[in-house]
């Protein structure tokens, strides 16, 4: 059975630390200037007057119904057998329709292609030999869970069926296999 | 958000930049003056030589226009040089796709148009002799080959308006109106650029009922986007939410509002309007009038295509 891929981003044990970050540029060998991820790390002030920290993770969300798919005229910009939306770079013009198609802001101009890049959970490196992507290792507060959604008895799937997750901008239908575990206090903001 | 995570350059949401706005301008132009070209041609019978100076002017302005905006695109490509692939490889679900199909078939058609109205001067007392049988051909199967074309011609002026109401990740152009808002606009400025060439071209042979029938028909298409834009931010206004954050935000914030207001709807809608209404009946006729009305009407069409293009990006919710 085809894998199908997806991520739980768990704003509760995220400490906005970057590793991910950094790890993702590294092990993609990503450009100065541009990034495949990002945390994004807002202060709160919740009703009572005490503070907190909203974590967001600013990559592709790798929705089940893409945009950036299906405006691409080329078929450049595609999903994969596992789940895992790809540009390939030969068959982009850099029309930068998926771009501006993308509701999440996943995307940006690959300084040096010059095509559309973007997250690829590792698929091309670390994905094929069997680990998981350069975040999720990282992770030191493990916040990152990734794994098959196909697999019922995947860790995704356990931790799914545990904790109450939601997933960004619902209401497009783009149904993205990025779940996040929302702070245990405040809104939701989705 | 601090800037700990890094720059945050990239999250700029304006990703497609005024050459695109220009390319939608003269896509809609070319529509619009090959539409109303054809519309001269059928409602005068005017099917041979000598033609009016409308239709010279169409037949001249359509290719050249989506000629030029089709040269704008290939080079705001970052991947200019692979442009071809667009031609080669398609995808039925994407607007772009069904653009490219269509242009394939729009740009032979009004180049066809344009040899059938200039055959005496580019074939007969002109060097391009070989080109005889396309000239024939356009006006021995005129009424087939225009009829295809003015499907064609609403297909391009309205798949510029689908190309941008695709995107759901922006509420301003995610809307059904816009289609509808554009291709009426592109037919404006179509009229307004075949009566600035007629007359200033082909004044001889530009018929003065076609002038004032042109020039009448243009002030109902403008009241027509005056009621689409009415449409458009009402619309969004009762969807509430986001929706109606992003409508508020483009029609009072920035530099962008301004334009809306003064550019759009004030010299390029309401002053047409206006001085339709004002003036006495022998200037609104004059020549002078119908030209300074149909340029301002063209600035007007530019402002939109700009306004909708960077407002639709900038404001996002």
């Amino acid at each position: 059975m085809a894998k199908k891929y997806g991520m739980i981003h768990d704003n509760n044990l995220c400490i906005g630390c970057q590793a991910c970050n950094v790890a993702c540029r590294s092990e993609n060998k990503i450009p100065e200037s541009v990034y495949r991820l990002q945390v994004w790390v807002k202060p709160e002030e919740y009703p009572n007057g005490t503070l907190g920290y909203e974590y967001h993770r600013q990559s592709c969300v790798h929705c089940e119904n893409t945009p950036c798919v299906s405006v691409c005229p080329t078929k450049a910009s595609h999903v994969n057998e596992d789940g895992i939306v790809l540009v390939d770079v030969d068959l982009c013009v850099g029309c930068l329709y998926c771009v501006a198609a993308c509701p999440y802001q996943a995307r940006y101009v690959h300084p040096i292609t010059k095509a559309p890049d973007k997250c690829t959970f590792c698929h091309e490196s670390r994905l094929s030999r069997g680990e998981e992507p350069a975040c999720v290792t990282v992770c030191p507060t493990d916040a990152l869970v990734f794994g098959d959604l196909n697999d019922p008895k995947s860790k995704i799937n356990k931790v799914l069926s545990e904790k109450v997750t939601y997933r960004q901008k619902e209401k497009l239908g783009t149904s993205p296999k990025m779940f996040i575990v929302p702070n245990h206090k405040g809104g939701i903001r989705s | 958000m601090n800037h700990m995570a890094g720059s945050l350059e990239q999250y700029n949401t304006v990703v497609w930049h005024w050459p695109i706005a220009v390319y939608l301008f003269l896509a809609g132009l070319s529509a619009g003056a090959i539409i109303s070209a054809i519309i001269i041609k059928w409602m005068k019978g005017n099917d041979v030589s000598p033609w009016d100076g409308i239709i010279k002017a169409g037949a001249i302005l359509a290719p050249i226009t989506i000629g030029a905006g089709l040269f704008l695109l290939i080079f705001d490509l970052t991947r200019p040089l692979h442009f071809w692939k667009l031609l080669i490889h398609y995808n039925f679900g994407s607007v772009m796709t069904l653009g490219v199909l269509a242009l394939f078939a729009y740009f032979p058609v009004v180049i066809l148009f344009f040899l059938g109205v200039f055959k005496k001067e580019l074939i007969e007392n002109g060097p391009f002799k070989f080109l005889a049988p396309f000239a024939d051909m356009a006006l021995t199967y005129a009424k087939a080959i225009e009829s295809v074309t003015l499907i064609l011609a609403v297909g391009v002026g309205a798949y510029t308006g689908f190309l941008l109401s695709a995107m759901n990740s922006y509420p301003l152009l995610n809307t059904p109106i816009l289609p509808a808002l554009f291709l009426a606009s592109g037919v404006s400025a179509g009229i307004s650029a075949n009566l600035v060439v007629g007359l200033l071209f082909f004044k001889n042979s530009t018929g003065e009922s076609n002038v004032s029938y042109m020039h009448g028909l243009d002030v109902k298409v403008i009241f027509a986007e005056l009621f689409f834009l009415f449409i458009l931010f009402v619309g969004m206004m009762y969807q509430g939410g986001s929706s109606a954050h992003v409508a508020s935000a483009a029609l009072s914030s920035g530099g962008l509002s301004t334009l809306l207001w003064v550019g759009v709807i004030g010299l390029g809608l309401m002053l047409p309007i206006g001085l339709n209404f004002a003036l006495p009946h022998g200037v609104k006729h004059s020549h002078g009038f119908v030209i300074f009305n149909a340029l301002i009407v063209l600035i007007g069409v530019l402002a939109l295509r700009y306004y909708i293009l960077y407002a639709g990006q900038t404001f996002v919710g």
